[in-house]
């Protein structure tokens, strides 16, 4: 019971934090869709919890339904961090390949204007 | 044939003009890529015969070779040779990374492990390079008896089907994977290296590594 109060309230703070950032213009409407639909989901398992528990036990598990929620939820952070280095890395290609043609159509101009001043 | 020394140099004012001078002694055109320095290597390389190509913002060593190899592609050189900034290569030896090119072969790649002798760091001869040889051995398949030397030439086919992707130091291994793939024939060069206190630390090594790894997933 304490856990599922523990565990709705952190949802219900996110999810009052995320309304405050739309409020305020900081996130975008289809940001603020995914993670409000992130968290009703997350709310789910929470409210089966016992049920949960009950799957495990069969299961042969000894650990929670908590425990088991939290261990998800580590791995979808894994998954998140990963996915984001991916993105980092993609947009560090363009940033570079964008230097390179303003480096290199700069030399170009200078190398024009010289002929034109010659 | 039209040839190309590309200089690429962050935060070099110490040695750019030096390096540059040298560079010309043995080759006609010598390109710095002053790759987002703060200090006055742009400025001090505009000064000396060389071309200057300014990356506004630093990218790292082997994102400015390519915008150098780039510059040769659209220039239409027919040979590029790689040379670091910080004065650790002989500009005299430049003729002997080209000699190979001369006689048949796409790649010359300049060793430290061939004969001429190099006052390397105990630590980074035994162990990080060995590191660096079995990981380019594992991972790309490639064996040379240097693994992460900065000094080489390149003939124009080799230009066309080497484009560097790593703008990191991982460029090195990338280069002789490549080399490697496109069959393209290559020869090992002995050549000598001044060590100074800079140079590749075992951190930045383990940062190649982990470029090489995500480099791979992202493909």
């Amino acid at each position: 019971m304490w856990q599922q109060i523990i565990a709705f309230s952190i949802i219900i703070i996110f999810i009052f934090r995320l309304s405050i950032l739309r409020k305020n213009n900081k996130i975008k409407s289809n940001e603020f869709n995914f993670w409000i639909i992130f968290w009703c989901l997350a709310a789910i398992p929470v409210l089966f919890l016992i049920q949960i528990d009950i799957i495990l036990f069969n299961l042969g598990f000894s650990g929670g339904g908590i425990n088991f929620l939290l261990y998800l939820a580590i791995l979808f952070l894994f998954y998140l961090i990963f996915k984001l280095r991916l993105k980092i890395v993609n947009l560090e290609a363009k940033l570079t390949k964008l230097i390179r043609e303003i480096a290199l159509d700069s030399n170009k101009k200078d190398n024009n204007k010289e002929d034109n001043n010659k | 044939m039209k040839m190309i020394c590309i200089i690429p140099a962050h935060n070099e004012e110490e040695n750019i003009q030096k390096t540059v001078q040298e560079a010309k002694k043995y080759i006609d055109t010598v390109l710095v890529v002053n790759d987002g320095s703060k200090d006055k290597t742009k400025e001090l390389s505009k000064k000396t015969d060389a071309i200057v190509i300014n990356h506004t913002i630093n990218r790292g060593q082997g994102s400015a070779l390519e915008t150098g190899n780039e510059y040769a592609r659209r220039n239409n050189f027919d040979l590029v040779i790689h040379f670091d900034a910080d004065g650790q290569f002989l500009a005299k030896e430049i003729p002997e990374i080209i000699e190979p090119l001369k006689n048949g072969y796409d790649v010359s790649f300049g060793s430290r492990f061939l004969g001429k002798k190099s006052k390397m760091p105990w630590i980074k001869k035994h162990i990080i390079m060995r590191i660096g040889k079995a990981i380019n051995y594992v991972f790309l398949g490639v064996k040379t008896t240097d693994p992460q030397s900065g000094f080489r030439a390149m003939n124009r086919k080799a230009l066309e089907k080497i484009k560097i992707e790593n703008d990191g130091m991982a460029h090195c291994s990338e280069i002789l994977a490549k080399t490697h793939k496109e069959n393209l024939l290559f020869k090992e060069v002995p050549i000598t290296v001044i060590y100074n206190e800079f140079g590749q630390s075992f951190g930045s090594g383990f940062k190649t590594l982990k470029d090489l790894i995500i480099h791979k997933i992202n493909k």
